[in-house]
């Protein structure tokens, strides 16, 4: 009976098929919201379900001139980092399967993972289109994700602790820290929509310029692990930014209010702006967004000595 | 090595694969000479307005990402490799939709020298949708004339 439980909690609930699940339906409340943004109808709510059988269902090309083995490999890496991810925080608003002191840097790197496999998997074709998109990729990894990870380390701070379990307690407990720590929930959430390549940090698979990035030679099963591992990763990023900032999750109920009205938000700033060029990304970043994050960080250590 | 499914099971995956595949056919468009009538009528059947996303029509950029290629104008002898080429490109299970009198037949390019005539001529056509340039409307009832063919097939 006791290997059933961890087994479980890999397959089924919160891992595996629930996350890929609600990973779909996440998309396409994305999709949909973007839809009546635009003033049209938008997918049915099973679409994002078809794209993926579909694209399971196809040929897989393997082009030439590529390490077959890392082309393989990628997308089911990158997919098992963003669902290991997910075992750390506390999805649907039950506990986290797994916790350590310390899991917040852990998960953190897990996220990037999908980032980096997305980045070598461009590197890895002889496609000019798919270097360009993974060069984007990884100069838009090194520009966002100090920002984010400053963003996060502020409720862990003021928690001091860095188990993403206590950090969700503590924020259950006092004033939701949104209100407390504006400039770190800001920084946070538009570093979400820069870690999933939403608009307006698509630069990396703009498909007006570079076709569809570091995916285009990828077809078949891989472009659809790669999308799934993208869902996943919505799913968790939102459900990490509003355990930190919205007043923890303690229930299901609280889970799903809290995360779709963060994607309202991602999905109304998503509509809103332009494609930024990379550079005016990374200079964003770097010149606002750490800046803020590091302004914030200061005021909360300053407070931290006073008291 | 083939495993050997039960012939239900067989069944059931292959309506599930129709299913997906009737679902969300993502389209990659492809000019092969024509006069950009019938191209200006494709990007306004993708607009707002009529909102393909809706039948989970989506423009791929890449031939990788695609299932249905549309295909305007006769094919003129400089195009035909890329042609070639790109629908050599494209995974399988692939469709090709022809749109315009052009790529039909040739059009008013009909027996011109530097033109093949029809894209016919150069790949294999599974719907072709007539006009000078086709309104959007006859453009959705191609694709949805297309998709209809796949559901009947065994
Ligand atoms: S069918 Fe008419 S509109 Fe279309 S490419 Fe030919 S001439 Fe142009």
């Amino acid at each position: 009976m006791n290997n059933i439980f961890p087994l479980i909690a890999l397959l089924i609930f919160p891992g595996g098929l629930f996350l890929m699940a609600s990973g779909l339906v996440y998309e396409w409340v994305d999709r949909k919201l973007i839809a009546r943004y635009q003033n049209r109808v938008g997918p049915r709510w099973f679409q994002p379900l078809a794209d993926v059988v579909k694209l399971l269902a196809k040929e897989e090309i393997i082009p030439t001139g590529v390490s077959r083995g890392l082309f393989v490999a990628l997308p089911v890496i990158g997919m098992a980092g963003a669902l290991t991810a997910a075992l750390y925080v506390p999805i649907a608003g039950f506990a986290p399967s797994f916790s350590f002191a310390g899991d917040l840097v852990v998960t953190l790197y897990l996220l990037s993972m999908m980032t980096l496999c997305l980045g070598l998997a461009g590197a890895n074709t002889t496609d000019r289109f798919s270097l360009i998109g993974a060069t984007r990729t990884l100069t838009q990894l090194f520009s966002y994700e100090a920002p984010f990870l400053l963003a996060l380390l502020g409720p862990a701070i003021v928690a001091g602790t860095w188990n993403i379990a206590e950090i969700n307690n503590f924020a259950g407990q006092n004033i939701w820290l949104v209100v407390t720590q504006l400039m770190g929930f800001l920084v946070a959430l538009v570093g979400l929509l820069g870690k999933l390549e939403m608009p307006p940090f698509d630069a990396p698979e703009a498909e007006t310029e570079i076709v569809s990035g570091a995916l285009t030679e990828y077809s078949g099963r891989g472009l659809a692990l790669f999308r799934l591992g993208k869902d996943v990763e919505l799913v968790v990023g939102l459900t990490l930014v509003a355990s930190f900032y919205l007043g923890g999750i303690a229930n299901p109920l609280e889970f799903l209010l809290k995360t779709l009205g963060l994607l309202i938000v991602m999905a109304g700033m998503q509509s809103l702006f332009a494609r930024l060029r990379i550079d005016q990304t990374v200079g964003l970043w770097w010149r606002i967004g750490a800046l803020l994050a590091l302004v914030q960080l200061l005021v909360l250590i300053v407070v931290r000595v006073l008291r | 090595m083939e495993t050997k499914l039960p012939s239900t099971w067989e069944k059931a995956l292959d309506s599930i694969r129709t299913w997906a595949r009737v679902n969300s056919p993502w389209v990659i468009h492809f000019n092969s000479g024509s006069c950009n009538g019938c191209d200006i009528e494709i990007l306004a059947t993708l607009t707002p307005r009529y909102d393909l996303e809706r039948f989970g029509v989506k423009l791929q950029g890449s031939p990788r990402h695609a299932d249905v290629l549309i295909c305007t104008g006769p094919v003129t002898r400089n195009a035909r490799d890329r042609l070639v080429r790109i629908y050599n490109q494209m995974p399988d299970p692939k469709f090709v939709v022809v749109v315009g009198s052009c790529g039909l037949s040739g059009g008013v390019f009909h027996g011109s020298y530097n033109v093949m005539g029809g894209v016919d001529e150069v790949i294999p056509v599974d719907a072709y949708v007539p006009g000078c340039p086709p309104r959007p409307e006859a453009i959705i009832h191609g694709v949805v004339a297309l998709l209809d063919s796949l559901k009947k097939k065994p």
